[in-house]
């Protein structure tokens, strides 16, 4: 008979618990990659069945969250040294890096797969390329080498309403670019002012974020111009009759907000030292309040449309 | 060389351990449903498609035999 191998202290790093599986797929972000993804696959021309529905979304919030794992195991070292991230699961300590990455890819594979036999490999290919720009263009390439790196990295948290979309239609139109493109300006403004106020973490790790590059001063005057640019953008649908009334009213009336919060962290002076960054922190909230009612607004403008009002 | 675990280590690490593979079980029967699912709508559709283009195709006239 075999005996078993005794358990020495190793297995402690390697067994993790799967509450910290569940915490590398970063589930607070992956709330808005489910919703943004579903307004998209509502707002959609046609119709799919309710099981390939839940199945596309399930492949996009997946997909998401093996890209993020990816994106931890890969920053396990920069997370150890923020207050922001040092008690997630792989520098705390709790799950090893080896795992982490194993995970991130069988999510990762096993969405795109799943995406690609059950709803079309269009939609599946759009969601491997998300993930390979959040987990290789993203983290790896642009965020460590220029303060552009949330401009352009942008693009990986826009790719879930375009294929939402593309599930329904199977082919790419104007409209899910524009969903693209709005989530696209929206990133900017709404990371930047969380930025501005977590800036020393960013700086101690020798992140390129646009504050400890660029200066406080020019990320407040970028933060208002991306606005202004998302005001004009998520008004495009409406005015090329893409989309209806009831989501050209919504997106001028909750743009115009964001563009007031944003004129007020644009054109404050560089804050000192016990400042509490209230604008800023209030645009913050303000801009995952605002996602989630524009997209909501799309998606009702269409049902209105549908029913004739 | 690493340590023994102590009798209190050993049983924190049984626990995650089990609730590990509780979790690993319930994603599996999950799947196992989901594909299940998949697998019925798909052959639904197949099988609305195949009804709708009998239908559509021109009807041929039928030859009888020995008339």
């Amino acid at each position: 008979m075999i005996a078993p191998a005794p358990i020495s202290t190793a297995p402690a790093a390697s067994e993790a618990d799967w509450r910290d599986f569940y915490a590398l797929t970063k589930p607070r972000v992956i709330t808005l990659v489910i919703f943004t993804g579903l307004c998209g696959l509502l707002a959609a021309p046609g119709t799919i069945d309710p099981v390939l529905g839940f199945t596309a979304i399930l492949c996009i919030a997946v997909g998401a969250g093996g890209a993020a794992a990816l994106n931890q195991w890969w920053e396990a070292d920069l997370d150890a040294q923020m207050k922001r991230t040092r008690q997630r699961p792989v520098p705390a300590g709790r799950m090893d890096k080896r795992a982490a990455r194993d995970f991130g890819i069988a999510l990762s594979g096993g969405s795109v797969l799943v995406m690609g036999l059950a709803i079309g490999w269009l939609a599946a290919t759009i969601l491997a390329i998300s993930i390979f720009y959040y987990a290789w263009v993203y983290t790896v390439w642009l965020k460590p080498r220029t303060p552009q790196n949330i401009v352009i990295g942008g693009g990986a948290g826009a790719f879930p309403p375009m294929i939402g979309w593309i599930a329904v239609t199977g082919h790419i139109t104007l409209m899910p670019v524009l969903l693209f493109l709005i989530i696209f300006a929206w990133t900017p403004p709404h990371f930047w002012a969380l930025a501005l106020f977590v800036q020393t973490d960013y700086d101690a790790v020798g992140i390129p974020m646009m504050p400890n590059v660029a200066g406080e001063r020019s990320t407040r005057y970028q933060i208002l111009v991306y606005s202004v640019a998302l005001l004009v953008l998520t008004l495009v649908p409406w005015w090329l009759g893409l989309a209806g009334r009831v989501y050209g009213v919504a997106a001028l009336v909750l743009g115009l907000a964001f563009v007031a919060l944003s004129v007020k962290v644009g054109l404050r002076q560089t804050a000192e030292a016990g400042d509490t960054m209230r604008p800023e922190k209030q645009l913050f909230r303000y801009s995952i309040v605002y996602l989630f009612a524009l997209f909501a607004m799309l998606v009702v403008d269409h049902v209105a449309t549908l029913s004739g009002a | 060389m690493s340590q023994p675990l102590t009798p209190s280590e050993l049983a924190a690490y049984r626990l995650r351990q089990r609730s590990r593979s509780r979790a690993l079980a319930l994603v599996l029967v999950a799947l196992v449903v989901l594909f299940f699912a998949i697998t019925i709508v798909k052959l639904k559709q197949a099988a609305a498609s195949h009804h709708a283009q009998a239908l559509a195709a021109p009807q041929q006239p039928t030859v009888r035999a020995g008339l």
